[in-house]
């Protein structure tokens, strides 16, 4: 392709990028004049540049274009949303117009006249919307020589004719070059020039002397060049400065619009306080910098290896050069990375358009924020960043924030905001993307996964929200309930999540719902040049990045660190961890197997996605700043590698990726943690056990879970009198019943008798202990069921066996004499069903105290056995989970249904009866009375 | 290059060949299709890679996958002290290194005289070979050597 317009589509499509924020910034500040002249004069640029060339299809489009953004600076218009889209649509069209210019090489046959005669209608103020808002800007002052030289179709001298509309005279071109003159000066200054004072030069909109007018928003004054030139040249840590020579001086005229062109994208910039500022910078090909990376990266290598050769001689005279050698090679190094470097902004200049056109689009308030674009990072990483960001910024405008009545309903800003921010980290960067809509829906993300049949029930079930949001990362998932035009079409984030694995980043997900989602992107800065540990494993030498080692434990004789095996799978102690460890050799199928007894070598522990995993290795060799060679194409399937380096030495070495060698343990280690999560909060919440642990006729500990216990009681022994041949107290103006748990009740005179209370239907009872010792929480593992009476079983409390007292037993006992509750209306029959054993032996007493007769099951089979088996049931009891499993394979669906759990308010009430604290034993036998109360009326 | 080669061999009338030994059959490689030779010193052993990468090999400071041409015609292995010769090939950014047995001399031949590979050879032989020449005392199979890196690659397949 012809190098002019080769050179033209590169700048424009950069202007064209600017143009778009620039002017979505403008539509929410129509009075900034600053932007509007920008933006004009960008679009100007293309459209002059356009004509040069030859082109008149852009240029055309270019004319109409800017003719409308010219009434808009003139302020014959006023600047509407609509007005802004079609200004928009018509740099759209450029952009198809230029895509096709690329491809073919020439404009693609056809004509635009239906969008220029829209942008010419608007222009001429004869749209709707044109008509119905007033001129709001007041006319602009004579500040530029390209103010209306001639009136609106007037008479152009040059022409010969009256000015077409969209046309601009040939003086006002003219005018509008000279104006750009100064810019001509922008040569080679390095981006430390931003950082001299800039005091006592000319600032924006001040006289600048050299120019003879006043400085205009986004210019610099001459004498301000000359000062940061001069701060450049001095600077010696700077790699030399890079030019490149232009060939394109064919057309002065052309040259001088490249030189606007140039100058408008370079000043648009926009820095971290959402103003313009001003960038000086040199335009070098790509290529050009990836072969002077490649070059000094063998020049690193050649530096390497030297030094090695050299390390073992005594010659001096070789010494001192070497070491300049080396240090020069460094900074060179440093240098050239740093011309890799690009503003993480770079990658966000078309988000503020996308933003709008999502807003528009979906009716939406959207404020795009944006910190940390001077954040810098790799050129070839910020490539591969840029469409997973868009997307995703994308996705938190169309799917992340509600519609504003709904924001308003949730108390909310009708504006909702999505915030952008990027900073350093040691050696990564870290992008977070955060919206403050609705967060994501648990519950739909979950039945999604179902669906998809990403999980099952049992392992959602046992999920934190956190995971279960991450299924959004997961292949071919998405839950938008429609599909816009924006996204939602199901290869969003599981791309996104490939592309940043891909260069060696993690992405991750929080949300709370109503409050908004937050990404977080953690990527490394860059992945050319990494420093890696050298190791060693059968002969063989393999590089890890430095990154991904946590820390290197010596193994074997001598140490007091060793291998252990636990059914075959190979485990470390490390600070009182176990920590999973896999043998390199096995990795990679080399010869040899590691013996675990005489395993001596080294582990690396390293960060195989966010765990510790031990690499046993042979020996730890060197550390060595090694340049990342991509994996030949041949290999790219081997997932243990992530490429290849030379070393020092000239030899070839592989470069061992840690997610791809610990690929199978993180596998089952993601599994393992899931469950472990599950367990633990299973451990912390369903199935500890507050005890009270009591003493009662001997020395051992009994126990008795605190939840059905009362109230404790101390009484005055001489307060125990007896009736009926029974032991009484008066007791809240009643008589309670005291029973013994031990043989007898024994107490010292003067001491107190320590009672425990039982409430039941506004009776209670009480039982005596001979000393209330302590109270646990603690898991109960029912190890040994007991034949004894009045004790469920046993199990082990604080270390010790501990007998589980069955307080329906005793509380039974107390009403012996008491009439049969139930003589009359026949024992109903209760299905009770809790995956927890414990909880089972605590209420199927309970309830057969209370007059009905208990069928217990433990899991889903026996359920499905005792259905099968056809008996009747009048209730069912047990835990929501159990319950709703039960209903769902629509077993016993008509009868009553009672839930029972710790969390009462947690769970759903749908079709259940009721659903009562677990502790609340009394509530639970009232409501099972009402049942069958209510049958049998 | 698949094509590049064939429209060589059909608008010239000489075709140059490198003529190659892999194990007992005498190969001829385009000229144009091989960018140098060079003898493969401290090949590094990439464990878990397919059979035919040989391994990786540096050359002049570039990374350099070698593949095994035996392995790839499904030849018995070369023995171990017979480290063979390279071909280096070039496709994209990448070089290649074709492991051979040994390299003659370039053999000149008129592009007519080739003959289409007979149809009962092997299939995995007429994916790799375009044509067979007639040598006095033997035959001369030409073959692609894109072909018998690129299935390496994965190519075959795309």
């Amino acid at each position: 392709m012809d190098d002019l317009i080769s050179e033209f589509l590169t700048e424009t499509s950069e202007s064209l990028d600017v143009i778009d924020s620039e002017l979505v910034r403008f539509e929410n500040n129509p009075e900034d004049r600053a932007i509007l002249d920008n933006i004009f004069r960008l679009l100007h640029t293309v459209k002059g540049t356009c004509g040069f060339l030859g082109l008149p299809r852009l240029e055309a489009v270019a004319h109409a274009g800017e003719t409308l953004l010219g009434k808009f600076r003139d302020g014959e218009l006023s600047v509407t949303p609509p007005m802004v889209t079609l200004v928009l649509e018509s740099i759209d069209q450029i952009k198809v117009l230029l895509e096709s210019l690329e491809t073919t090489g020439s404009e693609p046959e056809g004509e635009d006249r239906d969008l220029i005669k829209r942008l010419e209608d608007a222009a001429m103020g004869r749209s709707a919307d044109a008509e119905a808002a007033a001129p709001a800007a007041p006319a602009a002052p004579a500040e530029t020589p390209t103010e209306a030289s001639e009136a609106e179709n007037g008479f152009d001298q040059d022409l010969g004719r009256e000015l077409r509309p969209g046309e601009v005279s040939l003086a006002e071109l003219e005018a509008a070059f000279q104006s750009a003159q100064p810019d001509e000066g922008m040569a080679p200054v390095e981006a430390s020039a931003e950082e001299t004072p800039q005091e006592d030069h000319p600032a924006v909109g001040e006289f600048d002397p050299a120019l003879g007018r006043e400085l205009r928003p986004g210019e610099v004054s001459a004498a301000e060049l000359e000062a940061a030139f001069q701060a450049a040249e001095p600077d010696p840590g700077m790699a030399p400065p890079v030019s490149i020579t232009s060939d394109m001086s064919t057309e002065e005229a052309l040259q001088t619009a490249m030189q606007e062109l140039r100058g408008g994208s370079d000043d648009n910039a926009v820095g971290a306080d959402g103003a313009p500022r001003v960038q000086q910078t040199v335009r070098v090909g790509v290529d050009v910098l990836e072969a002077l990376m490649t070059t000094v990266s063998e020049l690193v290598l050649t530096r390497n290896q030297l030094m090695q050769t050299v390390r073992g001689l005594e010659d001096d005279d070789l010494k001192g050069p070497l070491q300049r050698l080396s240090a020069v090679t460094g900074e060179l190094q440093d240098g050239v990375m740093k011309t890799r470097m690009q503003p993480i902004g770079d990658a966000w200049r078309k988000l503020p358009r996308i933003i709008r056109d999502v807003s528009t689009d979906l009716g939406k308030k959207i404020e795009l924020v944006m910190e940390g674009q001077d954040t810098e990072l790799d050129r070839q990483v910020l490539e591969l960043i840029k469409d997973p960001l868009t997307h995703m910024v994308r996705n938190s405008a169309d799917h992340g924030l509600e519609m504003p009545e709904d924001r308003v309903k949730a108390g909310k800003p009708e504006k909702g905001t999505v915030k952008l921010a990027a900073y350093h980290e040691g050696g990564h960067i870290i992008i977070s993307i955060a919206d403050d809509g609705k967060g994501l829906d648990t519950k739909r993300i979950g039945e999604k996964a179902l669906e998809k049949g990403l999980t099952t029930h049992e392992e959602l079930s046992r999920m934190n929200e956190t995971q279960i949001h991450r299924f959004i990362f997961a292949a071919g998932f998405s839950t938008a309930a429609k599909v816009t035009n924006l996204s939602g079409r199901g290869v969003g984030m599981d791309v996104v999540r490939t592309n940043i694995e891909q260069i060696g980043g993690v992405v991750d997900v929080s949300s709370s719902a109503g409050k908004g989602t937050h990404f977080s992107i953690k990527i490394p800065l860059t992945l050319a040049i990494v420093s890696a540990l050298i190791i060693g494993c059968n002969d063989q030498r393999f590089a890890i990045p430095q990154l991904a080692v946590r820390e290197l434990v010596r193994v074997g004789a001598g140490s007091e660190h060793s291998v252990e095996t636990l059914n075959n799978a190979r485990v470390m102690r490390l600070r009182d961890r176990l920590m999973p460890i896999v043998d390199l050799r096995e990795c990679l199928g080399l010869d040899g197997e590691l013996d675990t007894e005489e395993a001596a070598g080294f582990v690396v522990v390293i960060d195989a996605g966010g765990r510790n995993v031990g690499v046993v290795v042979d020996n730890v060799l060197d550390t060595e700043e090694i340049v990342v060679k991509p994996l030949s194409e041949s290999l790219r399937g081997v997932s243990a590698y992530s490429g290849a380096t030379i070393l020092g030495d000239g030899s070839v070495i592989m470069i061992l990726d840690p997610n791809g060698m610990a690929g199978e343990i993180i596998s089952t280690m993601e599994d393992e943690a899931t469950a472990d999560a599950a367990a633990a909060a299973g451990n912390e919440m369903a199935q500890t056990q507050r005890l009270l642990l009591v003493r009662a006729g001997g020395e051992e500990p009994k126990a008795v879970p605190l939840s059905l216990v009362t109230r404790l009681e101390e009484f005055d022994p001489s307060t125990i009198e007896v009736t009926n041949g029974r032991d009484v107290v008066q007791y809240r103006g009643r008589l309670m019943p005291i029973v013994p748990m031990g043989d007898q009740i024994q107490c010292a005179e003067g001491q107190r008798q320590p009672v425990l209370v039982f409430a039941e239907n506004h009776a209670s009872i009480g039982l005596a202990v001979d000393e209330i010792v302590d109270v646990v929480e603690e898991r109960v593992d029912l190890q040994m069921s007991s034949d004894r009476e009045g004790v469920i079983g046993s199990a082990i409390i604080k270390g010790k066996a501990t007998d589980v007292v069955d307080i329906a037993w005793y509380l039974d006992q107390s009403r012996a004499a008491d009439v049969q509750r139930r003589s009359t209306s026949g024992r109903r029959r209760i299905l009770l069903v809790d995956a927890d054993a414990f909880a089972r032996r605590m209420i199927a007493p309970l309830l057969a105290a209370a007059g009905y007769d208990v069928m217990p099951a433990g899991g889903m089979h026996e359920v499905q056995a005792i259905a099968e088996g056809e008996d009747r049931f009048d209730a069912l009891v047990g835990d929501p989970a159990a319950l709703e499993r039960i209903h769902a394979q629509g077993l016993w669906t008509d009868l009553p249904t009672i839930a029972v759990t710790d969390w009462p308010e947690d769970s759903g009430a749908e079709g259940l009866t009721a659903v009562l604290p677990r502790s609340d034993r009394s509530a639970l036998i009232a409501a099972l009375d009402q049942v069958s109360q209510g049958e049998a009326a | 290059m698949t094509t590049t080669d064939q429209s060589d061999l059909a608008t010239e009338s000489i075709s140059e060949y490198v003529s190659v030994r892999i194990g007992d059959q005498l190969f001829g490689a385009p000229v144009g299709a091989i960018r140098e030779v060079f003898t493969p010193t401290s090949v590094t052993d990439v464990p878990l890679a397919p059979t035919e990468v040989a391994g990786l090999l540096n050359l002049r400071g570039r990374i350099v996958t070698a593949i095994d041409a035996r392995r790839r015609l499904g030849l018995p292995p070369r023995p171990a002290d017979e480290p063979g010769m390279a071909l280096g090939v070039e496709r994209g950014s990448e070089i290649f290194g074709l492991i051979v047995d040994s390299v003659g001399e370039v053999l000149r031949r008129p592009s007519a005289e080739l003959e289409p590979v007979p149809a009962h050879v092997d299939s995995v032989w007429r994916s790799m070979v375009t044509g067979v020449h007639r040598l006095d005392t033997e035959l001369l199979a030409v073959i692609d050597v894109a072909a018998v890196i690129g299935t390496a690659a994965g190519k075959e397949a795309a």
